[in-house]
Order: structure tokens, then sequence, then C-alpha cells
């Protein structure tokens, strides 16, 4: 069956009404919080498709496309899991304003719902135990050396629960967390929560290291033997990412972050080059690739 | 019970009101099919819900050939809308045929769409897949707003729209469909050559021909410059396309074109059309035909239509005529 769908989800994907139970600032982004009804859970680095803007009396048409967001935290049976419903679980998603369908986010309202599509795509887990995709950087099987993971702007909000798993199972996690000023690193005081080493560097100097999230990346491979490297953020930033872990002889994890209308797998338009030629949607073998599967030349 | 009857009949809403319909020679459980493009193979909407209530689907554009799309970045979100300029990326027919189909539950009425760049492979592509039992019916894309060569040049041409059609009919005895391009002046004249070459029924409109800007970066925001546009932005010209055609011909049409809901698709019904694709709605909910198809039934009731087929070119003179 799945071979016949092109995609083994671990959790096939809902479809439902999210309901807003908190709308925070987070430093210059926003902090969502939803229940959602029937949620079955998503692994790390998995995203869902969220409507743009909260489900009125009158259909919306515009904007009409959902965002594709990361799964930034679950906070199931966690926290204020005390908020839900029988059957619902609460989520969280970060964010920034960037246009429209953004800003009608942002303007969401505790207790309104939005319509919610996920989980999507293939985390982390999921891609680096997947035999067609070998790394030949790496020997087989799981990573078990240093987990360097790097984040930059939004990008942060794909990496938390994957720094919570990997710290779990006792995974040497460091994150590397970039930005442009101090209220673009999201999601702080969460990583800072979890124990992890955890460095942070701004563009503007405002807070951490004045500098590129690349920088510390390239001391810590320095270091480091056997490290795996888990980069998201702006294309630039992964592509630099990709070629110091290269430099190093460490293999690379990236997270895409194309342009999609479904996120299933049907409307192709998230289709990125591969190094060997045609296209893999971002949606579906993604978000998460091999770094050196991307023929990063060919990204917009 | 008289009060669990009650709420029973709401819950049924519909169940009272035959929502069969017949397009082409295809019968369908009702009205609504999802667009080709819009749908995968199908089987990527298993997750979300039962494929055999939808009246059908019609399955991406095959080519002979596996075919890799554009480049990124194909799509684009613009008022009320969006641009693809995917360029029929497909397995090809042979995977379709024996991977693709394979996988469908068994009832799902599935009406393959056919893609060439001349009349013989279109329908070299259509023999091969008239051959398959689980092929209700073909429709060929002669409408493609976005590729190099082939589609949108037959669906603008009457004369290649007429050898296209006429080559391909004597490729297949199965029920045919022509998707029609908007990109024309006159759409009743192309109805016209469909059903005299033979087609059995009519799909309108693909995409509409469109462009779009990124000021910043001073470039077109697509890679392959030109796409085409759906969602509701295009409705109501593809509901004036329907209405024309349907003025035009005898043969059935399926409306498509920006439609979200069941008060869109009984705009078309009322216009003409025998039954309607939702096409970009299913991206923003992959649940969306289904529940389109009930609200069509609702309408239906609500109006004293006990057929939903008798809703077909139902529309009344403006008011004051």
């Amino acid at each position: 069956m799945s071979a016949n769908h092109g995609h083994a989800f671990p959790h096939p994907p809902t479809r439902s009404r999210a309901r807003v139970l908190a709308n925070l600032p987070e430093g210059h982004g926003r902090r969502l919080r939803l229940a959602v009804p029937d949620w079955p859970g998503s692994q790390p680095g998995q995203f869902l498709m969220l409507g743009a803007g909260a489900e009125g009396g009158a259909v919306r048409r515009d904007p009409l496309l959902p965002r594709p967001m990361a799964v930034y935290r679950e906070l199931g049976g966690r926290g204020d899991a005390a908020d839900c419903a029988a059957g619902e679980r609460v989520i969280e998603v970060l964010f920034r304003v960037v246009g429209r369908g953004t800003a009608l986010l942002a303007d969401l309202r505790e207790a309104e719902r939005v319509p919610l599509v996920g989980p999507l795509g293939r985390g982390f887990a999921q891609v680096e135990a997947d035999p067609s995709t070998p790394d030949p950087n790496a020997t087989p099987g799981p990573a078990s050396g240093p987990a360097i993971l790097v984040g930059g702007g939004t990008g942060i909000a794909s990496l938390y629960e994957w720094a919570r798993v990997l710290a779990a199972r006792g995974r040497a996690v460091a994150v590397l967390l970039g930005a442009r000023s101090a209220g673009d690193l999201l999601g702080w005081l969460d990583f800072e929560a979890l124990g992890v080493g955890l460095i942070g560097t701004t563009e503007d100097g405002s807070a951490g290291v004045k500098g590129l999230v690349t920088g510390p990346l390239a001391d810590r491979l320095r270091e480091s033997v056997g490290a795996t490297v888990y980069a998201v953020g702006p294309t630039p930033m992964m592509r630099a990412c990709a070629e110091i872990a290269a430099a190093h002889g460490a293999r690379c994890y990236v997270s895409l972050e194309n342009p999609m209308a479904c996120g299933f797998g049907v409307c192709l338009g998230c289709a990125a080059p591969r190094r060997a030629g045609g296209f893999a949607l971002v949606c579906r073998t993604g978000p998460v690739f091999p770094a050196q599967e991307i023929d990063w030349a060919g990204l917009p | 019970m008289g009060g669990a009857a009650v709420s029973g009949k709401t819950a049924v809403s519909g169940a009272d009101v035959d929502e069969r319909v017949v397009l082409a020679g295809i019968p369908l459980r009702n009205a609504v099919l999802t667009a080709s493009g819009t749908f995968g193979y199908g089987t990527e909407f298993a997750p979300f819900l039962d494929l055999t209530r939808l009246g059908g689907f019609v399955a991406k554009s095959l080519t002979l050939e596996p075919r890799h799309g554009n480049p990124p970045p194909r799509i684009a979100e613009t008022p009320a809308g969006m641009l693809n300029a995917i360029s029929i990326e497909n397995v090809g027919v042979t995977a379709f045929l024996e991977e693709k189909l394979p996988a469908l539950p068994e009832g799902v009425v599935v009406i393959a769409s056919a893609f060439g760049t001349e009349p013989g492979l279109y329908a070299e592509l259509v023999a091969r897949v008239t051959a398959h039992p689980r092929v209700a019916g073909i429709e060929i894309n002669a409408s493609c707003p976005h590729v190099k060569s082939g589609g949108i040049e037959f669906g603008q041409d009457p004369r290649l729209l007429a050898e296209l059609v006429a080559t391909v009919r004597r490729a297949t005895s199965r029920p045919l469909l022509v998707k029609l391009s908007p990109n024309v002046t006159r759409i009743a004249d192309m109805a016209k050559v469909c059903e005299a070459e033979g087609a059995d029924g009519i799909t309108l409109i693909n995409a509409i021909q469109a462009m779009e800007v990124d000021v910043e970066r001073r470039r077109p925001v697509l890679s392959n410059i030109l796409g085409g546009l759906s969602g509701p932005a295009i409705r109501p010209i593809a509901l004036r396309m329907v209405w024309q055609a349907a003025q035009a011909v005898r043969i059935p049409i399926c409306g498509v074109g920006g439609i979200t809901n069941a008060e869109d698709a009984v705009k078309f019904l009322l216009c003409g059309a025998t039954a309607v694709q939702v096409g970009t709605q299913n991206y923003l909910d992959p649940t969306a035909a289904v529940g389109i198809a009930q609200g069509i039934a609702d309408y239906a009731r609500r109006h004293g239509f006990t057929r939903v087929a008798d809703l077909t070119g139902a529309l009344l003179s403006p008011k004051g005529q």
C-alpha cells in the first residue's frame, strides 16, 4: 500500500478544524497554540497546512491557499492539554508575518477555528532511515554521533521536537540558532529548557554571537567526530551548512520550504531539483532531504 | 421514534433526491468529479475521503513516457486564485495502468486524461488506456496553458482541434470528453468542432493563461513565465463559457473552474453542465468534493427537484423578460 502511495505516512494525515487556544507574541513572531481534533501525532520535522485565517461565516477565497508550517511542539498530554476536549491534541506553530496570509493568522483569536491538514511529509528520522537515500559520507543505519541542529529564522520551528527526541535518546545535541536580531530567535526559552548545548547568533549582535550561524557550525565540526548536521532555514543558509558539513566529512540533512498549494503530493508545485536529475516533491519525499541530493543551483 | 425519524431525515438530507447523472455515457453516482491535475492518481486522497463517494475523478494527464515538469518556481498565489506551470509532470501511461489504477479501491469511477504533442501520440495513448477495464472514460487535454508544444495549440485552432478529436475518436469506443481551453475568442465554435468530430462530451474550462511578476526581483514569478490561472478568480468566466457552449451543442458539458462549494457547482449545472469538476479547492480541502455533492442534493431538495439531473440547464430568464 505504501509503495502505491509513494509515501509511507507514520500516521495518515487528517483534515480538521483546529481550535485556537492561544495566539501569543513570540519576539518578532507569533506562537499559535492549537487544539486539533483527531491529530494523530507527528514525527519531528513533519509539517502541516494551515488555512490563511479563521473560518468565518463567509467562505474565504482570498488569500486562497493554506500556509505550510512546521509542527513546532507537540504538547499532547503535557502542559496545556487540560484545555483539550476529548480527541483533541495540542500543538504549536511559530511564524512571522510576511504577507497577507500570515497577517490573518496573526489576527486569530482564542476559540476561532482554522482549517488544518496534517501531519505531512517525512521527518528527520524517516529520511535518515530510508535506504533509498544513502549518504555516501555515512555508515549505514541511524546516526549515533553528535547531532548539530542549525536553525535560521523561522526554520528554527522545525528543530525543537527533533532536539527534544535526540536528547531523550541520549545523543549529544548542540543547537545553533541564528537570526537577524534577538527578537527573531523564536522559541529560545523552550530550547534552553531542553538542557541541550545552545548557541545563538544574530546579524546585528543584539543577542548571542554577532554574525551568521554558519560560524559556530564550522567551529563545532572542527571539534566533533562523526557528527550529523540538521539544518533548517533560508536556502542560502542551508546550502552553506551543507558545504561546511561536506568539507568536514559530516553528513547533513536539510528541510526545504518551497511554496506549495496542497502539502500532500498533488499540486506538484513544490518540486525541488535533484542533483541526480529530475525533481523531488518537498511535501512528499521531503521536506527533509540528505543535503547532497539537492541541486542547490536549481533552487529559486 | 417520531423525533428520531425527523432528525434521521436531516442527517441523511438529500437521500430523497436522485443524485445520479450520466456524463457522456458514463453513469456517475453524483454530479461531482475532481479535475485532472488537482487529484493526483486518487490514492493521495485516500487518507481524507472515501473515493467511492465521488461521482468520479479525472486522473493527472498522462503522456506515453514519464515526464518531468518545469523547474521551480512552479506556482504562485494571486488574488482569489493561483498560477501553475507544472507542465504535465506524470508517471507515464505504463505506470498509470500497472501501478496507479490497481491501487484504487473497487467502485471508483476513473477518467483517464490524455496529453500529447500531436494527434497520433494522443491516439496511441488513448488506445492503451481504452484497453484497461478500470478506465470509465477518457478526457483529452487539448488545453494545457503552460507547455511549450501540444495541448493549448489544439484547443485554440478549430482545424487542429477537429483533426485531434477525429483521430482520437477512431482510437477508442469509450466515452470521450474533450477538455477545452478558455483562451479562445468563441468557445461555442470549439464546442461545435468537438461535437461534429464525435466527442461524447466537453469539459470546460482549463486554466486561463496568465502571468505574475515579482517587482522587487524584477522577474516573472514563474520559471516558465506563463502559467494557468485557477481558483475562484476564474469561476465567472468558466460559467459564461459553459453557458455559451451549452447553447451551441447537444453533447453534455462538464463544468469546471473555481468551484469552492455546492452553490458554485449548482451555478454550473443551471447554466447547462451535466456534471462538474472540483479543482483547486481540493488543495485547500481534500474532502471538498464529497461535501459539494451533498450540498447539490440539498439544493435540489430545497428547490423541489427530485433529480439532480433536472438541474442541468434549469436557469430561468432574467427577471422581467
